[in-house]
């Protein structure tokens, strides 16, 4: 691999975009994944009949249960992001001088 | 790979220039040719099927729903259910292979002819082209004056898109719930909150993806772009441009030539540039950002053609064809491939032709362990789930075994009607002679079969509890 200039810190150069797809993509297709195998063990109306919201349709329930699913999955990905920025980061100037 | 800081392939420079630079939009220009009428033919059959195959009805029923309120997959006849998960994972795995397979015999074919992502992009540029022009009037509208006429024209293409990604979310909503109903309670207004939000959560994506994100999705939203050149080797077929017979290019080859100097058959005219979706040079070698959707080779040809030259400067070929060595189109991973996919396949018509459509659940009562009733005979009491998943209605009859003597109390012959796609419950008493109980627990069978076709049953285990009689 070619090494990169070290002024160019490629965590902050990014693309706007490929940030924010890196977040919300992958957590998305987890979370589409995790809703159809979940859904395909349980059937909502036991569910809401269990969770005491016996008149919430299964429309609802899919819905809620995707976008559940999407939330934590999301939250997932943006700690992984942010842990995944350089360290230097951490100190207030950010300078880099150690390198 | 190691560097040791001195030499960088050539054509890669780029590629760390890419990572600073903000987006811009890629102005597409038009192409004809052999390979833009088989991408147009591919949309207009794909599109076709998506927006059609919801109307279409089978044995009086959606011919494809997935119906999620009833937990039931209707698939031209056949009834599936959450139960039958696994014949997904089966449809899942032949579709990955059959991925590969194409890929490592022609490159990103399912890039450039039938991903979604290339079929609605393509869609929404023939919309964008229909109201703003070719590529070079849209640059020209963005950069010129804004009036009421870039205004007007702006607004007429949103409102084709919107039209557009609204009729998509509506159909998409329509395989998971009936479409027809769908449609008349959309003309009256009269959809329930979660259809018309997926409606337009779904319609809003088609429109992001499609009219603004469109070649960044595949360059950083596509796992597969990234690994596909895993299934590449030295014959797969991948769009490439002639560097030898091509360089050294020149705008002026005859004057070049009357210069001395010697000159390839490209003409550096650029169009190659002008028509990619992605907006790159070919020219540089292979790219992760190719879709391959072949634009480049329909316009160059062109262009080969007009200047008097062979075509074929861009075109399908091998690394080996390339380099002058023989081509190997059958080669042992194409027939690895085929042979996992058709065993997969196999597997899944064999699986499918001999799936018993009838699911019986035992629910032992948890009420009371045992009762003994007035004749002095041991009763469980249970509950029994018949779902019948067939595509007819019938009668089942139940019966018991597993233990002497056992039988259900108070029936002889116990029946129940179970329409198709329907489950009903049975409460059922059972009851023994204490003298046949062995052990506490002992397993027994429920027996359910249908009268008219005595070869869908099944015989389900249950547990029989019991007091031990010395």
């Amino acid at each position: 691999m070619p090494t990169l200039p070290v002024n160019r810190r490629p965590s902050e150069e990014l693309p706007v975009v490929q940030r924010i797809v890196s977040v919300m993509w992958p957590s998305f297709v987890t979370a589409a994944a995790s809703t159809i195998v979940f859904f395909a063990l349980f059937d909502p109306s036991d569910l809401a009949r269990l969770l005491g919201f016996p008149e919430l349709s299964a429309f609802a329930a899919y819905t809620a249960g995707f976008f559940g699913f999407w939330l934590s999955t999301s939250i997932s990905s943006t700690l992984s992001g942010y842990f995944s920025q350089p360290t230097y980061r951490a100190n207030s100037n950010g300078s880099l001088d150690r390198e | 790979m190691s560097s040791n800081g001195t030499a960088t392939p050539s054509g890669n420079n780029s590629d760390q220039d890419d990572l600073y630079q903000k987006h811009q939009k890629v102005y597409v220009r038009e192409v004809h040719g052999l390979f833009a009428t088989l991408r147009n033919t591919a949309m207009v059959v794909l599109l076709g099927i998506y927006y059609g195959l919801a109307w279409i009805n089978w044995d009086g029923q959606q011919a494809l729903l997935f119906d999620l309120p009833e937990r039931k997959f209707y698939i031209f006849g056949l009834v599936f259910w959450p139960q039958d998960f696994i014949y997904l994972s089966a449809l899942l795995i032949i579709a990955a292979i059959a991925l590969f397979m194409f890929t490592s015999l022609a490159g990103r074919l399912w890039c450039g002819y039938a991903c979604p992502q290339t079929v609605w992009t393509e869609m929404y540029m023939w919309m964008e082209r229909l109201v703003e022009g070719d590529g070079r009037k849209q640059r020209k509208l963005d950069q010129g004056k804004h009036d009421s006429s870039y205004f007007g024209k702006k607004a007429a293409k949103h409102a084709l898109w919107l039209a557009f990604s609204l009729w998509t979310g509506f159909t998409f909503v329509g395989y998971f719930t009936p479409i027809r109903e769908l449609a008349e309670n959309f003309i009256t207004w009269n959809l329930g909150p979660w259809e018309t939000f997926w409606i337009f959560f779904y319609g809003f994506a088609t429109y992001g993806n499609a009219g603004f994100m469109r070649e960044q999705v595949c360059i950083y939203m596509c796992p597969y772009a990234r690994f596909q050149s895993a299934m590449f080797d030295r014959d797969t077929l991948i769009i490439s441009y002639d560097e030898k017979r091509g360089e050294p290019r020149s705008r002026k080859p005859k004057k070049a030539l009357e210069a001395g100097e010697t000159s390839g058959d490209c003409v550096d005219c650029g169009l190659c540039v002008q028509v990619c979706p992605t907006g790159i040079d070919i020219r540089n070698g292979l790219q992760y950002q190719c879709i391959g959707c072949a634009a480049c080779i329909d316009v160059c040809d062109q262009v080969m053609e007009k200047v008097g030259n062979p075509k074929g400067l861009i075109r399908y070929t091998t690394e080996n064809a390339l380099e002058g060595n023989p081509a190997h189109i059958l080669r042992p991973r194409v027939f690895i491939y085929v042979g996992i996919i058709t065993l997969v396949f196999g597997l899944l018509i064999y699986s499918i032709l001999t799936r018993t459509p009838l699911e019986v659940d035992v629910i032992r009562d948890r009420a009371a362990l045992y009762n003994e009733n007035n004749m002095g005979l041991i009763e469980n009491v249970y509950h029994l789930k018949v779902i019948n998943m067939d595509a007819r209605d019938h009668e089942f009859s139940i019966g018991v075994d597993g233990l002497e003597g056992i039988r259900i109390a108070g029936e002889t012959d116990l029946r129940v009607m179970v329409k198709s796609g329907a489950v009903v419950e049975v409460p059922l008493r059972v009851e023994v002679d204490p003298a046949s109980i062995k052990q506490r627990s002992s397993e027994i069978y429920f027996n359910v079969s249908a009268i008219d076709q005595p070869d869908l049953l099944q015989n389900e285990p249950g547990k029989f509890i019991g007091p031990v009689s010395r």
